[in-house]
């Protein structure tokens, strides 16, 4: 019996699957071309200059100077008020930054409240707000002499009012008002996570004897736990990163008293103001290790809180 | 090839050409970068892209393009420029200070200088040597002075029953009861409390002054830069002559006590959130908008004046121990060490300089350095104002220019100015605090800064 001669491809020709991974290359390349030009490539320059005396000024010529950098930082004062700084605002934001969002999306979620469309609108609206206007405009609203909230505040007789903007005891309330402004986002992700809920978890532990609290104990929060992780690491990212309100609202000068001189403002400050670019990354690099290590904290810690409903 | 992608590369073809700027040419390219300084109004903008297409119609072998960025952001994107490898050519109008910001970045103009027979004698001396910077060289030419003046608005006298304060030095105050006194810091005070007022009318004298309900305060300092407010009492800087030793002259100290009581005691100037809130001071500097009586400001600050019309005009700065000192700001252009065509760069300089001072003095509000032409420079600046200003005294205050000038470099600049920064933000805005001892801690601050390698 003659054999069959198996179909050959056409010189020249490619197969469907390896054209389709072409073109699955064309659409990814611009992304890839992207993170290597402005995220990788930049990061390993970082890492160079790191070992280098490179500034702007350059008044002695560019060497390696080995492991001086690291070892200024670790003798650099400023360095370590400046991350005190970053950890304490983010043990005061932080908390809020996740649970007035999850709260809110809790309310919103609910059957008894009217209204949750517009209600949802308006959370979001200012989050749709270009961040530095809002920034400025809260600048307006803290002014301790003229600002609406001291207006308030003396309106139902507090008479002196504190100096929001100026005063070290209060800036941090001040900053975690001014990032209120930005939970829209914060709710959308919460409300989407409890909307995925499916409701027969919830008759079922009303069957129970479930209620409220319990119902949100051992139902809401455990379904819920991969939103929480996904937000809590983002929120301790973006505090570790936290940067334009300082910036905006304060100039940058850190005041009150250097309390608002966050660990990125001083690595901006190094690199554009004092423009000492190695010592600029090295604290640059400084704060990746430390966002990389919180970040591994809370992955590993994360295996004992977080739910995977679909997970095997 | 099929026609369809004939007509694509056709179409393609021209927007890789337009993409890469077309056929290349001849000219060399000159970056003049603004605004490190002034210069990033809309109307001077106007003014400098018309001297940049003058000079581009009469000049075929060099194309001049002008890149301005607003003062906020232009020290973060200079300095990106220059880590980047991408400098411009051109720096300007650019302060001694904010020259100061970027040591170690400007040409020498020595050789270009000598080369080209450029006349610096044309140039008071002292104003030539503000730009001899030891090793770094001659790198500018003056431009554009800037004297500081008192700045005051004369409905506030006429209703509080004064008289306007003395337009030449050695003028005596005359106060209401016919008393009169010298025109220092202790008299400027006295006036201060009687033109500061409060919402229910009473000056900052009487019985029941309300502090907390300030409407209109006496006197405004120069307060962008806590030196600045010294140099106004008397001329020096934070840096000894060793050039390793901080140091706060006394006259400063004086000054920043004066200014201190002022905000806290006498409330005749604004506190830092008053100055920082909108509606007290919606535009800059709180004189602009009527709220304050006399401002102690630079001759640039004229920008400002427009909404008081013809209700103002400038005297001379009070005395401190007798000798009156007015801080001076000075622009110039400069060019970059950076510059791949030193010799075209001298070109345009020479051109911004020279040919088109008229122009931009005039946009700038800046006395022009060559003393002959300051006195048609304020003819033209009579023409924009009604009321007859007395620019002689701007031409006096020259003068008493402080020298050394308070910009004067230290080391590590950027990293003291934000000390100082910082500093004066803090008092502004605390009271009750121990002055001599915060005077004394920026001394110390100041040196271990200084001592840094």
């Amino acid at each position: 019996m003659a054999a069959i001669p198996f179909p050959r491809r056409r010189p020249g020709r490619v197969s469907l699957a390896r054209r389709e991974a072409l073109w699955g290359y064309a659409f990814l390349s611009p992304w890839v071309i992207g993170f290597l030009a402005l995220t990788l490539i930049p990061m390993v320059a970082t890492l160079a200059f790191t070992f280098t005396n490179i500034n702007l000024a350059q008044e002695e010529p560019l060497r390696f100077v080995g492991f001086e950098n690291y070892q200024r930082l670790l003798a650099d004062p400023q360095t370590w008020q400046t991350l005190g700084v970053t950890l304490r605002y983010a043990a005061i934001s932080l908390p809020v930054a996740m649970i007035l969002p999850f709260a809110l999306a809790l309310l919103l979620n609910s059957r008894s409240v009217r209204g949750t469309g517009p209600l949802r609108v308006l959370y979001f609206l200012p989050y749709v707000v270009p961040f530095v206007a809002g920034v400025l405009i809260w600048q307006g609203m803290l002014n301790g002499e003229t600002g609406w909230l001291n207006a308030v505040l003396r309106f139902i007789g507090i008479q002196h009012p504190p100096n929001w903007l100026d005063d070290p005891s209060v800036v941090y309330p001040a900053l975690v008002l001014v990032g209120i402004w930005g939970i829209g986002a914060g709710i959308i992700v919460n409300l989407a996570g409890l909307r995925g809920i499916p409701t027969e978890l919830y008759d079922a532990a009303t069957i129970d004897g479930a209620g409220w609290w319990a119902s949100l104990r051992h139902v809401t929060l455990p379904m819920m736990s991969p939103v929480i992780f996904y937000t809590l690491t983002l929120g301790v990212v973006d505090v570790l990163q936290y940067f334009l309100v300082p910036l905006v609202l304060n100039d940058g000068t850190g005041a009150p008293a250097g309390t608002t001189l966050f660990l990125n403002l001083y690595i901006y400050k190094t690199f554009f103001t004092y423009q000492d670019m190695a010592y600029g990354a090295t604290l640059a690099w400084f704060l990746f290790l430390i966002t990389l290590a919180f970040t591994l904290v809370l992955f590993w810690g994360a295996r004992r809180w977080v739910y995977y409903a679909g997970a095997r | 090839m099929t026609s369809r992608r004939i007509v694509a590369l056709l179409a393609v073809v021209p927007l890789l050409l337009a993409a890469c700027g077309g056929p290349t040419s001849n000219k060399t390219q000159i970056r003049w970068y603004c605004c490190l300084g002034g210069g990033d109004g809309e109307d001077q903008v106007k003014v400098e892209e018309a001297v940049v297409a003058k000079f581009n119609a009469s000049h075929p072998t060099i194309k001049l393009i002008f890149e301005h960025q607003p003062y906020e952001a232009a020290f973060d994107i200079f300095s990106t420029e220059i880590s980047s490898d991408n400098p411009p050519d051109i720096v300007g109008p650019l302060g001694i200070g904010g020259g100061n910001a970027f040591p170690n970045q400007w040409l020498d103009l020595t050789d270009l200088i000598a080369e080209h027979k450029y006349d610096l004698s044309q140039f008071p001396a002292n104003t030539v040597q503000i730009y001899q910077f030891g090793a770094e060289g001659q790198i500018g030419i003056p431009f554009a002075y800037y004297p500081s003046v008192l700045f005051y608005k004369k409905s506030d006298f006429t209703e509080a029953g004064l008289n306007e304060p003395p337009h030449k030095l050695g003028d005596k105050y005359t106060f209401p009861d016919g008393t009169q006194a010298d025109w220092n810091y202790d008299t400027a005070r006295k006036v201060a409390l009687l033109l500061t007022v409060d919402k229910n009318g009473k000056d900052a004298t009487q019985a029941g002054f309300d502090s907390d309900n300030v409407v209109q305060w006496g006197y405004e300092p120069q307060r962008d830069d806590m030196r600045q407010t010294g140099a106004d009492w008397a001329p020096g800087k934070l840096l000894a002559d060793d050039g390793k030793t901080a140091q706060i002259p006394d006259a400063w100290a004086a000054s920043w006590h004066w200014f201190y009581d002022g905000i806290w005691k006498d409330h005749f100037a604004m506190t830092g959130p008053q100055f920082e809130s909108p509606d007290y001071n919606p535009s800059d500097y709180p004189f602009f908008t009527g709220n304050v009586a006399m401002s102690a400001n630079y001759l640039w600050s004229t920008y400002g004046v427009g909404d008081l019309g013809e209700d103002w005009d400038i005297g001379i700065l009070p005395s401190y121990n007798g000798t009156v000192t007015a801080a001076f700001n000075a622009d110039t252009f400069r060019i970059t060490k950076h510059t791949k065509h030193p010799e075209e760069a001298w070109t345009v300089l020479t051109y911004l300089l020279d040919d088109a001072r008229a122009d931009l003095l005039g946009t700038y509000v800046g006395m022009p350095a060559r003393p002959g032409e300051q006195a048609a420079f304020f003819d033209t600046l009579s023409a924009n104002y009604k009321q007859k200003v007395d620019w002689q005294v701007a031409i006096d205050s020259v003068k008493y220019a402080d020298v050394p000038n308070f910009e004067s470099p230290m080391p590590h600049y950027n990293k003291a100015f934000d000390l100082i920064d910082q500093t004066y933000s803090h008092w502004q805005s605390t009271p009750g605090l121990d002055l001599d001892k915060e005077i004394a801690d920026l001394r110390d601050k100041l040196q271990q800064l200084f001592d840094q390698p």
